[in-house]
């Protein structure tokens, strides 16, 4: 051993050892975090691992193409462009950077810089506000690989000078986005209806079918939402691996290509509902311009096929242009649509209910003749007015009261003695009267409320149709059983009166009204109304040919509930009955003679017509809060809708028309020219067709 | 003096160590900078400094350590200096001045201080070793400490200074530091800490809060680094994804990860047993800096092998410390292993240092 070591040159041994100690609790304690880390923990790390760099991209699907039945375009998508810069993508160089911007900027007028990037964050993506600087400098902060959108739905000539010269702009490109465009817009707005984003409520569903909040699209109104499913096609999705900053670098799944919406293509024939447009909107504005007040402030047509239930043309006014709402909904123009009392949103063809007033009748014709009420060779005594006594329970003495003709003031005494299919033509109101309520010896036994509703749901009242539009109003057929409940009082004899003609209580839609026709003039056979024809794919090629749904034949189907009636109470039977096609006959021949009879209420506008037409007019007293401040609901000084519906040609129906006016007055010259109108273009749009397929 | 010189007691063991380390510290910068490129030259840049660093060792393990100490006075001023001068430029980066830049090249002079201070209290200890260990013995080797030390605080790097806070105190104790004093002074430090907090700056102050009460509604960048640390880490499992496999390395969701987080990116391609691997060979390198410091001839050369000891220990704990987010996010690099020419070079120049030591070891031994 050297003596040159003296012992105060040695570290302690023990001190030593307790750094020691120190140095392996440390790696211990390190080692032991670690084994936790990295062993226990594992497998939920590596999950957040792989979520880290695992990115699900939907695809959007392509939405399906509207066409009308001829093929002409209802609803499209065109392409909108919107000028994006990719951040990542900019030059390293912030001196070029500043030069696109400024060449950008001259090109799109938005400015290079504007507001702070602070008053950037506050717009939302697409609202001109921000300059492209601080577009560009925020959407770099959050996704420098996502394309920041610096100027949205440019003009197209812009977008192709700004992809030409894109090519000196590193990070600069147009990007195509699809938009729903609707080039028949208002004209048939109320059909097609428009696209909106998917709301809150129904994320979770969408999201679960694989759309995306905020980029896709969903039906808000018309067939957009009622063919949803069909238009819509399925997103694809991809599955791929980025980096930090969001670059794709490679498909980590197969990617599931999306599938595209199935074009539709509808009954409507475009031509048709132009015509019932024009038709429609002459004459409310005529009868506007004449009054010299907006009086007629809503009014529907519609055309139907009533062997196969197409709709060929169905018009709402007022209605609203959906192209406005086409790339985003604009608040003020919404509120406007909304706030406006006469609804252009709604589709008054289906969505709102009316008194059907005298085109009621054929449910009360149908019923009476079928239940034997009455007989054809039966002559019924019309005059004036009748009156009759208004009894709220058997035993009630009553109080007399007088029901009127229509006639009465043009003529107090009526139309005198009249047969069953005059009682039609003439639209005489004293004598559906009797028939639905009893009078005297005359009618000893009236057909009753029950079974007049039997027969008016029969001919397609008081249910939803079926139609593919959303919104469908039920309409109303009363039974005393509605009256106690929804009006805390008896049922009347006077209600079964007024019932029996259309009023009262009795509500239904337009088409309702049009389907009661449709039925009478296809011989019973309620065919289901449908505005969609075809489902056709990207090349045309038909997936689901038109196939015409009879919704029952009444004179087959039995749907009429017999009752057992004795003074006054009804039970209901268990057995139903048909109506005897004889009957359907009769009342074709009365809606016939209402045209062919100079005393007809048609006679005017189709006697002269080149085609057999039959029909049947109505004028529905009604009183609602407009006509209740104008103080108009007093005895014989109600406001009126006014309705007409007419099918051709008789002998082999294959069109039928309706037409309404809100507050119209009388049904056959405010209406009817309307359904005169349209009746002319039909048949003329068939001689062309006619001609050009003989031609071709 | 000459006698004991010797190659043959060269620590081939710890110089194997300590290449280990640092080439297997350039392969993980090399996997990390990867798809990077302004990083792309770091692995070589790495390298070369290694290549000097190797120069360096053998060259100061030639000289006598006890020359740098007679030397002690140009050392300590030069250094004093440097760090005013750094203080006083401006070249701010997150706030501090940290650097300078010579062409292309930054060199940190606060890394080339630690060794500066482990030289310094070296020849202190030496120079009272017969003297009672009480408090002015203390607080003189803390003047001298902090002589440099301020410049570093008032940078602010207060990573650094706790750093050298340790050595000092590692050095004192292994000299017989009274227990007394030792507990007075760790409730002083507990003190002075709760006391300074206050005057931290703002984003040390954070580092701090968001360590020991995680915010649950924090943002994405408060937690982000250290939150894909541990995801790094963690998904590594036992053995790793495999080199230049690792999703958070490779795809850039882990930060800095060639620099203060190059553990995690090591645990995420190597997982459990090659992480493991780097704190065993950390610990190699400690036992052979102990080894030559119970060899060393003298209090002086005792003293530079502690004191590059605890260096290393103490940097390298903290620096897996917050990759595994135990303690709060300090900056400090990974020895031997993290990029970072003047750190690198430093750290040889302490291993040069140590090899000094044993290669001119008290003769007890033979």
């Amino acid at each position: 051993m050297s003596s040159s070591v003296s012992p105060d040159l040695r570290i302690e041994p023990w001190r030593v050892v307790v750094f020691y100690f120190v140095a392996a609790l440390v790696f211990s304690l390190l080692a032991i975090r670690l084994f936790r880390l990295q062993v226990f923990e594992g497998q939920s790390w590596l999950g957040r691992a792989v979520d880290n760099y695992t990115r699900e991209i939907s695809v959007p699907s392509s939405r399906g193409i509207i066409y009308d039945r001829n093929g002409v375009i209802l609803a499209r998508n065109i392409a909108s462009y919107n000028i994006v810069i990719t951040p990542a993508l900019l030059p390293d160089d912030l001196a070029d950077i500043q030069r696109i911007y400024r060449e950008l900027s001259e090109i799109i007028d938005v400015p290079v810089n504007s507001g702070t990037l602070d008053d950037a964050k506050l717009f939302a993506t697409c609202v001109p506000g921000p300059g492209i600087a601080q577009l560009v400098e925020l959407g770099e902060s959050l996704a420098p690989y996502t394309p920041v959108p610096i100027a949205c739905d440019a003009d197209e000539i812009i977008a192709r000078i700004v992809r030409e010269r894109a090519v000196a702009w590193p990070g600069v490109s147009v990007q195509i986005d699809p938009v729903r465009d609707y080039p028949t817009g208002s004209l048939t707005a109320n059909i097609i209806g428009f696209l909106g984003p998917i709301p809150a409520s129904q994320l979770d569903f969408y999201e679960d079918l694989g759309f995306v909040a905020g980029r896709d699209k969903i039906g808000y109104a018309g067939v957009e939402i009622t063919l949803q499913d069909i238009l819509a096609g399925v997103n694809g999705k991809r599955v791929v691996e980025v980096d930090v900053a969001g670059k794709e670098l490679r498909n980590l799944e197969p990617p599931i290509q999306p599938v595209a919406g199935r074009n539709v293509r509808l009954a409507l024939d475009i031509r048709l509902q132009k015509a019932a447009e024009g038709a429609l909107l002459d004459e409310i504005s005529g009868w506007n311009a004449y009054f010299g007040q907006v009086r007629i402030s809503s009014g529907v047509t519609i055309a139907m096929n009533p062997k196969t239930g197409e709709v060929l043309a169905m018009v709402s006014y007022p209605t609203y242009e959906n192209n406005r709402l086409a790339r985003f909904i604009p608040a003020y123009y919404y509120q406007q649509l909304s706030e406006d009392p006469r609804h252009p949103l709604l589709n008054n063809a289906i969505s709102s209910e009316y008194p059907p007033g005298s085109v009621f009748k054929l449910s009360t014709a149908t019923g009476a003749l079928n239940e034997g009420v009455v007989t054809v060779d039966q002559t019924i005594y019309a005059p004036g007015q009748l009156i009759l006594t208004e009894k709220f329970s058997p035993n009630d003495p009553g109080r007399e009261r007088p029901f009127v003709d229509w006639i009465y003031d043009e003529n107090p005494a009526g139309f005198g003695e009249i047969d069953y299919l005059r009682c039609i033509a003439f639209s005489s109101n004293v004598c559906f009267y009797k028939l639905g309520g009893g009078y005297e010896d005359e009618i000893p036994e009236g057909l009753g409320i029950l079974r007049l509703g039997e027969y008016a749901r029969a001919l397609g009242y008081g249910e939803p149709s079926g139609i593919e539009l959303p919104g469908e109003a039920d309409g109303l057929i009363p039974s005393p059983q509605w009256k106690r409940i929804n009006q805390g009082e008896n049922w009347s004899t006077g209600d079964t009166y007024i019932a029996s003609v259309g009023q009262g209580y009795v509500l239904s839609t337009p088409l309702q009204v049009l389907m009661s026709g449709a039925t009478i003039a296809a011989g019973g056979k309620l065919m289901q109304p449908t505005i969609v024809r075809e489902e056709l794919d990207d090349d045309g090629r038909l997936l689901r040919p038109f196939q015409p749904i009879m919704k029952w034949d009444i004179t087959e189907t039995p749907l009429i509930t017999n009752f057992d009636c004795d003074g006054g109470y009804c039970l209901e039977m268990e057995t139903k009955s048909t109506v005897d096609p004889f009957v359907v006959e009769q009342v074709q021949r009365g809606m016939r003679m209402a045209v062919t009879n100079s005393r007809g209420t048609l006679n005017d506008l189709f006697g002269d017509f080149p085609v057999a037409v039959a029909g049947k007019t109505g004028t529905a007293e009604y009183c609602d809060d407009v006509a209740l401040k104008a103080n108009r609901c007093t005895f014989g000084n109600w406001p009126t809708h006014s309705w007409t519906l007419a099918y051709a040609p008789y002998e082999d129906p294959e069109i039928i028309i309706m037409a309404f006016m809100y507050n119209g007055g009388e049904g056959a010259s405010v209406a009817g020219p309307v359904v005169q109108r349209v009746m002319e273009a039909y048949f003329e749009l068939k001689s062309i067709d006619l001609a050009v397929g003989s031609g071709g | 003096m000459q006698r004991n010189l010797s190659w043959r007691h060269f620590d081939f063991w710890l110089l194997g160590a300590v290449v280990l380390a640092i080439a297997f510290g350039i392969a993980m910068i090399d996997s990390a900078v990867a798809g990077n490129a302004e990083l792309v030259d770091y692995p070589n840049r790495q390298a070369i400094f290694a290549g000097i660093g190797l120069v360096v060792i053998a060259l100061i393990a030639a000289i006598d350590y006890n020359y740098w100490l007679v030397l002690y006075r140009p050392i300590y001023l030069v250094m004093m200096i440097l760090l005013i001068f750094l203080f006083m430029s401006a070249r701010a980066v997150f706030g501090a001045a940290r650097w300078f830049q010579v062409g292309v090249i930054f060199i940190q002079p606060t890394e080339l201080s630690k060794l500066v201070v482990i030289l310094i209290l070296a020849r202190y200890f030496e120079n009272t070793k017969g003297e009672p260990r009480d408090l002015r013995w203390i607080i003189t080797s803390l003047l001298w400490t902090m002589g440099l030390t301020i410049w570093i605080l008032l940078q602010p790097n207060l990573s650094n200074v706790i750093v050298i806070m340790v050595i000092w105190i590692v050095m004192m104790w292994m000299n017989g530091l009274q227990l007394k004093h030792l507990v007075s002074f760790a409730f002083g430090g507990l003190a002075l800490v709760t006391a300074a907090f206050p005057f931290l700056q703002e984003y040390q102050q954070q580092r701090v809060l968001t360590f020991f009460f995680p915010d649950p509604n924090a943002t994405y960048g408060e937690t982000y680094n250290i939150e894909q640390a541990k995801i790094a880490i963690g998904s590594g499992g036992w053995l790793g994804k495999g080199y230049g496999q690792g999703s958070q390395v490779q795809l850039r969701f882990l930060k800095v990860r060639h620099t203060d987080f190059i553990f995690s990116a090591i645990s995420e391609e190597f997982g459990f047993i090659g992480a493991l691997m780097v704190i065993a060979i950390l610990a190699f390198i400690l036992w052979r800096c102990i080894r030559a410091a119970r060899l060393a001839r003298d209090v002086s050369g005792t003293m530079i092998a502690i004191g590059v000891a605890a260096l290393v220990f103490f940097q390298g704990a903290v620096n897996i410390g917050v990759n595994l987010n135990l303690i709060p996010v300090s900056g400090l690099p990974l020895p031997f292993i993290s990029y970072g020419g003047s750190g690198l070079l430093s750290l040889m120049l302490g291993v040069g240092l140590v090899e000094s030591v044993i290669m001119r070891h008290r003769a007890m031994e033979f």
